[in-house]
């Protein structure tokens, strides 16, 4: 299995159950990174540079804040929800996690659960990072290099400019780069172009 | 990029404790002009010794702890001249330190190993350098005095020039030189293919990390602390 890397946030007042939650969570086969977070807010909080795979709440921080957490829900689409029970909750603060783990459930259940959850993670982050662009990413990048705006690209590629707009939000989750000038040195390290068939420079 | 599992910077606490913790604190000390040598003092007697409010130095120190400044933290008028200044010494450490630094890491490398990719490298960091020069510039002479004028006489409707100071602009500017940084930082990690050289590039990426450390405090400074006080002082002049 591929040991993939799991960023995991803990939203748990009690410090004796986050302690032997993460306990259990590190001997996992993934590769855990665990942070504990103190409130849903944290994880719109600008500094917050970990992009989690899974956050792990006890429904007592969300029972009261609903409208919050759908609002983070929606914005946070890649997280996957899993709710830590240990007392009775309404159904329709649980019916909003993915799964739920409870306080009582044994080590290889709560295993079970998180890999279950990861793998469909780890499937996903396979395809985001995978090497090298489609041939019609290429295509767009070509031109982008060229400095074409979205509306010349989409003219003459016969595309929409909303098909545009995706290809440039795949071509920079996948190379990580995002300026016109440094897609170009992308392109030439990757030999889809060469320096000499780059327009003048302006 | 934030070191995880920092403790939260509290007035009793002895600065050389927080240094040892987070050596990149020693950048907030030189941004504050606060000696290194702090002996065994707390950090309540370092504030008062160098006239800065406790608040405002406990919000920035934890900043580089990775704790964002609580929205209820209240800071004062005095604050601001040492704010402003704190400021304006990060961008002499931009300008005459860090940007140097890297641009004679690149020259180097450029040096022994003198290929296309890294000719095109040095060409994206000098745009990238007339960008933020230009940008440092622009808080310098329209931001900064715009805020001055501000604590000074209430009075908002400044023109400096021809150029109005505007918010949103300021964090246009931001995100493009946090950007193009993460563009430099991904090339050299995942796309340019250098033989060789490992300590001159762990050098260069080491500089590169620690430049965009303290480029993101230094905006989050402005957004947190600088521009919520001055909004505050717009709607409800010097003394509301």
């Amino acid at each position: 299995m591929d040991k993939s890397r799991l960023n995991i946030g803990i939203i748990e007042p009690s410090h004796i159950v986050f302690e032997g939650l993460s306990n259990i969570l590190v001997q996992t086969d993934f590769h855990c990174i665990i942070k504990r977070l103190y409130d849903l807010a944290e994880l719109e909080n600008p500094m917050m540079k970990v992009a989690f795979d899974i956050v792990i709440l006890n429904p007592a921080v969300i029972q009261n804040k609903l409208k919050e957490f759908r609002r983070v829900k929606k914005n946070k689409p890649s997280i996957h929800w899993l709710g830590l029970i240990y007392s009775f909750y309404d159904q329709e603060v649980l019916s909003l996690l993915d799964d739920v783990i409870t306080v009582l459930d044994t080590q290889e259940r709560i295993l079970q659960i998180v890999s279950k959850v990861s793998l469909v993670s780890a499937a996903t982050s396979l395809t985001k990072n995978s090497e090298g662009l489609t041939e019609r990413e290429t295509d767009v990048l070509k031109q982008l290099i060229k400095g074409f705006s979205n509306k010349e690209i989409a003219d003459h590629l016969n595309i929409s400019v909303h098909t545009v707009m995706s290809h440039r939000k795949n071509i920079t989750q996948k190379t990580g780069i995002k300026s016109q000038s440094g897609l170009t040195i992308y392109a030439i390290t990757q030999k889809i172009v060469t320096l000499n068939n780059l327009p003048p420079h302006e | 990029m934030y070191p995880s599992g920092r403790f939260f910077v509290k007035p009793t606490m002895l600065l050389s404790d927080v240094i040892l913790d987070n050596h990149l604190v020693l950048l907030m000390l030189e941004h504050f002009e606060i000696d290194f040598c702090v002996s065994s003092k707390t950090i309540g007697l370092v504030c008062a010794e160098n006239k800065i409010e406790t608040g405002l130095f406990i919000s920035i120190c934890n900043l580089y702890n990775g704790f964002s400044p609580s929205p209820q933290a209240h800071y004062s008028l005095k604050d601001f001249s040492v704010i402003i200044r704190f400021l304006k010494k990060s961008h002499t450490f931009y300008k005459s330190d860090k940007y140097p630094e890297i641009r004679g890491l690149i020259s180097q490398l450029l040096n022994k190993n003198n290929s296309n990719e890294i000719k095109l490298i040095e060409k994206f960091f000098d745009e990238y350098f007339a960008e933020v020069t230009e940008h440092l510039d622009y808080e310098e002479l329209v931001a900064f005095p715009y805020f001055c004028s501000l604590t000074e006489t209430g009075e908002h409707s400044l023109y400096n020039g021809t150029e109005k100071f505007s918010v949103k602009e300021y964090h246009d500017h931001h995100s493009d030189i946090e950007s193009k940084l993460a563009d430099l930082k991904n090339l050299l990690l995942k796309h340019v293919t250098l033989s060789n050289e490992l300590p001159l590039r762990r050098k260069l990426l080491f500089s590169l990390f620690e430049l965009e450390f303290d480029l993101r405090i230094h905006s989050m400074i402005e957004d947190f602390i600088l521009i919520p006080l001055a909004e505050k002082i717009e709607k409800k002049g010097l003394h509301g």
